[in-house]
C-alpha cells in the first residue's frame, strides 16, 4: 500500500473519530490497550457533535484524516431528521475518495453461532451508488432519489476486489447485483466486473442477484468467497455476514482510497442503547485498531494484539453478552490485556 | 372485502394461472387437495403465454386479464419470461394491470423441516409499484448512470395501511417499518413518515421504525425479535427471500399480491425447468399460497382444514418431496395431504 502516514520520531499519528453511542467508550479502550502494549501510535481525537446543523466539526476531521493519512473511527451520528442535513459519514467517506469497503468475515469457534467456519471477504464500492444523497421532490408527495454509478468507481473497486482476491490467494470473487431489473446502472457494474474478471484469469468469476444472495447467505453462507458489490448491497450483505457470525460487535472494516485510510467497526452502528453501561463488545473496534497497526507496519503489535484478541475469545471464552457471554466491556478488555502480556512474555523468554 | 365473485350457491370463481414449467403439476396437486377438502371454489382457467400485441410487444393475453377483473382473485404458479427484447416479464405486466401494490410474505418455521432457525414467524409487506422497480434510468455522460428511486406519498401511505390492517386482521402485535432514511433522508423519510401517520390510527398494534441494514443484522441473529415488516419495493425484495431462506427456502414460502383491483396469490420460486414434468415437483408454496387465498376470501374453515393437513403430513415427514431429502412423488405428497383430509 502507498497510502501515506504521518510519522514523527518512529511514531504515527492517527486520527481518531470516536463518534456516538458505544464510540467513546470503544475508544479509551483502545487507547488503554496501546498505552498498555506500548504500540507507538498517537492519536489525535476529533468530537463531532451530532446535534449542530453545519459541516464545520466534519470539517476539521477530514483535515486531520488528510494530514495523518490514517484515521479510526466509531459511528458518527446525524440526528437532525432535516433533508439537507446530510450524512457525516458518507460525507467523511466521499471528500477522502475512500472508493473501497473491505470487511474480513472469518468465524471465531469461541463465539457459538448457527454457521461454523465462514471465511468470506466483502468488498463493497464506498462512495455512490444509493448513497449518492441527490434527491428531490417533483411535486409534492412525489419524491426522486438518484442512484449513481460510473465506469470509472465500478473498474477501481472492481480492480480493488480482484487485486485482493489474487494477493490474499482467494480462488472465487462474486459479483453481487440486480441488473435483472436495474438493467443500466447495475448492469454496468456488473459488465465491467466482468470485464475485469478476464484480466484474472486464476480468479474464478460469477455473479448473483441481490435478494437470492441474501437467501443463499443464511441457507448456504460457505459457497462464498470475495464478495464484489454496490454502495447499498454492501451494506445488507456486511451485516447479514456479521449477523450470522455473532453480531455487531465483532468484525472489523476498512475504508480505502488511493490516499486515505480508515478503519472502523463493521457493522456501523451507533449502539445508543448500550452506551455507558460497560455491556458493549469492544471487540469490533480493537480488531478495526489491529487493522490500522497492520496497515502502518507495525507488525509485532498487530500480531501481538490479534493473538490476544484470539485468545480471549476463542480459549478463554470471555465474551460479552451479545455473543452469549456474562463478561462486561471491561473484563474484556482486561482479558486482553493479560493475554497479550502473556504472549509477549513468552517471545521475549523464546 | 374480498370483492370475489359469488354465485347464490355460495361457490366463488377464482382465476387460475397455472404457469410454466412445473406449474401446471403444482397447481393439479391443490385443485386435487381442494376438491377433496369441498372448497366451494370454482376454477376459471386462463393461459398468459406471452402474446404480441398491436404494439409489437409481448404481453398478457386479453382473456387472462378479463377473467381477473371479473373475478378480481386469482390462484398463479411460476411463469417464464422468455429472455430477449420485446418481452416484458410477465409478473410485472400482471402486477402493473391489476395494480397490486401490496405484496405480503408469511414466513413460518414448519414442524418437520429442518432448518437452522427455529420459532421464525414473520410476515414481510412489500410496496410493489414504485421505488428502485420505476424502471427510469439513462446514461447522462459516457460511464455515468443514474436510476432513479420513486416514493410517493399516495403509494407509502396505502401499503403503510394495508401493513397495519393486515396486522389487526391477523391478530399480530407488531409492525416494523424497514428504511435507510438515515442516508436517503427524503424518499426513505417519506415512506418513514407515511408509516409512523398510520401508526397513530391503529393505536393497538406496535409501531417500531428500524434501519435496514440492522432487520438485516437483527433477523439472522434472532428471527423472533419481528413480527410484521412494512417497507419500500427492493428492501421487501430482498427480505423477503432473505426471510424464506430462514425457514428452508421458496419452495416453502407462499405470497400473495394485495390490490386495488382484485388480489392475485402466487409461488414465489421459478418454473423449475429441470424437473417439470417429473412429478418431481414440492407444491407445498402453491398450496400455502392458495391457503392464503382461502383467509383473503374469508373462507377461514376451510384454510384451517387444508393447512392442518399439510402441516401434519410435513410433521411426519414419511411423504416428502425431493427438495424436502424425502422420495416421494408430488402426487404422491399430494394424495397423503388428501388422507389426511378425511
Ligand atoms: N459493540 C457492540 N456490542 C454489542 N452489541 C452491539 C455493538 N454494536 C452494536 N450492537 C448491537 O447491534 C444492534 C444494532 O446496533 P444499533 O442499535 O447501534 O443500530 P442502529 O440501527 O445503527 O441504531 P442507532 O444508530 O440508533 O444506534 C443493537 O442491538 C446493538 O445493541
Ligand atoms: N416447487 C419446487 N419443488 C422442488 N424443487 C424446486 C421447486 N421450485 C424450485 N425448485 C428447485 O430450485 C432450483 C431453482 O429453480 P427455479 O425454477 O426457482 O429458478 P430458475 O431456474 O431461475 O427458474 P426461472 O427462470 O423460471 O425463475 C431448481 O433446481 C429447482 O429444481
Ligand atoms: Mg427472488
Ligand atoms: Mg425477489
Amino acid at each position: 500500500q502507498s497510502i501515506p502516514k504521518a510519522q514523527y520520531g518512529g511514531r504515527h499519528a492517527v486520527s481518531m473519530l470516536p463518534g456516538g453511542g458505544i464510540g467513546p467508550e470503544c475508544m479509551s479502550y483502545v487507547r488503554d490497550i496501546f498505552n498498555y502494549i506500548g504500540a507507538p501510535v498517537d492519536f489525535e481525537v476529533v468530537d463531532i457533535d451530532p446535534n449542530v446543523d453545519n459541516d464545520d466539526d466534519v470539517q476539521y476531521a477530514i483535515t486531520t484524516i488528510k494530514r495523518n493519512g490514517v484515521g479510526i473511527k466509531g459511528n458518527i451520528e446525524t440526528k437532525s431528521e432535516a433533508a439537507y442535513v446530510t450524512s457525516r459519514n458518507v460525507a467523511l467517506r466521499n471528500e477522502l475518495d475512500m472508493y473501497a469497503y473491505v470487511l474480513n468475515c472469518k468465524s471465531y469457534p469461541g463465539v457459538s453461532t448457527r454457521h461454523k467456519d465462514i471465511d468470506i471477504v466483502i468488498i463493497r464500492q464506498n462512495t455512490e451508488g444509493e448513497y449518492a444523497m441527490l434527491e428531490h421532490e417533483s411535486v409534492r408527495g412525489v419524491i426522486e432519489s438518484m442512484k449513481v454509478v460510473t465506469a470509472s468507481n465500478s473498474e477501481r473497486v472492481a480492480r480493488f476486489a480482484f487485486e485482493y482476491a489474487k494477493r490474499n490467494g482467494r480462488k472465487k470473487v462474486t459479483t453481487v447485483h440486480k441488473a435483472n431489473i436495474m438493467k443500466i446502472s447495475d448492469g454496468l457494474f456488473l459488465e465491467t466486473s466482468r470485464r475485469l474478471a478476464k484480466e484474472y484469469p486464476d480468479i474464478e468469476h460469477n455473479d448473483m442477484i441481490i435478494d437470492n444472495c441474501c437467501m443463499q447467505l443464511v441457507a448456504r453462507p460457505h459457497q462464498f468467497d470475495v464478495m464484489l458489490m454496490t454502495n447499498l448491497y454492501g451494506s445488507i450483505v456486511s451485516n447479514v455476514v456479521c449477523g450470522i457470525l455473532g453480531g455487531a460487535g465483532l468484525l472489523s472494516g476498512r475504508n480505502y482510497g488511493d490516499n486515505y485510510a480508515v478503519f472502523e467497526p463493521g457493522t456501523r452502528n451507533t449502539g445508543t442503547a448500550i452506551a455507558g453501561k460497560n455491556i458493549a463488545n469492544p471487540i469490533a473496534m480493537i480488531n478495526a485498531s489491529v487493522d490500522m497497526l497492520e496497515h502502518l507496519g507495525h507488525r509485532y503489535h498487530a500480531d501481538l494484539l490479534r493473538n490476544a484478541v484470539n485468545r480471549t475469545i476463542n480459549v478463554d471464552r470471555i465474551l460479552t453478552s451479545d455473543c452469549g457471554g456474562t463478561a462486561s466491556s471491561t473484563d474484556v478488555v482486561n482479558a486482553i490485556k493479560e493475554n497479550a502480556n502473556l504472549i509477549a512474555n513468552k517471545l521475549h523468554l523464546g | 372485502k374480498t370483492g370475489a365473485s359469488q354465485y347464490s350457491t355460495g361457490v366463488r370463481k377464482v382465476t387460475l394461472i397455472p404457469g410454466h414449467g412445473i406449474g401446471p403439476e403444482i397447481t393439479v396437486a391443490v385443485q386435487k387437495i381442494f376438491e377433496a377438502a369441498k372448497v366451494p371454489i370454482e376454477w376459471d382457467e386462463v393461459d398468459v403465454t406471452a402474446v404480441r400485441g398491436p404494439d409489437g410487444k409481448f404481453g398478457i393475453p386479453q382473456k387472462a386479464i378479463d377473467s381477473v377483473n371479473a373475478n378480481k382473485i386469482g390462484l398463479k404458479g411460476p411463469l417464464m419470461t422468455p429472455v430477449g427484447k420485446g418481452y416484458r416479464s410477465l409478473n410485472l405486466a400482471l402486477r402493473k394491470e391489476f395494480d397490486l401494490y401490496a405484496n405480503v410474505r408469511p414466513c413460518k418455521s414448519l414442524d418437520g423441516i429442518k432448518t437452522l432457525y427455529d420459532n421464525v414467524d414473520v410476515v414481510t409487506i412489500r410496496e410493489n409499484t414504485e421505488g428502485e422497480y420505476s424502471g427510469i434510468e439513462h446514461e447522462i455522460v459516457d460511464g455515468v448512470v443514474q436510476s432513479i428511486k420513486l416514493i410517493t406519498e399516495e403509494a407509502s401511505k396505502r401499503v403503510a395501511e394495508f401493513a397495519f390492517q393486515f396486522a389487526r386482521d391477523n391478530k399480530r402485535k407488531k409492525v416494523t417499518a424497514v428504511h435507510k432514511a438515515n442516508i436517503m433522508r427524503m424518499s426513505d423519510g417519506l415512506f418513514l413518515r407515511c408509516c409512523r401517520d398510520l401508526a397513530t390510527k391503529y393505536p393497538d398494534i406496535k409501531f417500531e421504525e428500524r434501519y435496514l441494514d440492522t432487520v438485516c443484522l437483527n433477523m439472522v441473529q434472532d428471527p423472533s425479535k419481528f413480527d410484521v415488516l412494512v417497507m419500500p419495493n427492493l428492501y421487501g425484495d430482498i427480505m423477503s427471500d432473505m426471510c424464506s431462506g430462514l425457514v428452508g427456502g421458496l419452495g416453502l414460502t407462499p405470497s400473495g399480491n394485495i390490490g386495488k383491483n382484485g388480489a392475485l396469490f402466487e409461488s414465489v420460486h421459478g418454473t423449475a425447468p429441470d424437473i417439470a414434468g417429473k412429478d418431481m415437483a414440492n407444491p407445498t408454496a402453491l398450496l400455502l399460497s392458495s391457503i392464503m387465498m382461502l383467509r383473503h376470501m374469508q373462507l377461514n374453515e376451510h384454510a384451517d382444514r387444508v393447512q392442518n393437513a399439510c402441516y401434519e403430513v410435513l410433521r411426519e415427514g414419511k411423504a416428502l418431496t425431493g427438495d424436502l431429502g424425502g422420495t416421494a412423488k408430488c402426487s404422491e405428497y399430494t394424495n397423503a395431504i388428501i388422507s389426511k383430509l378425511n
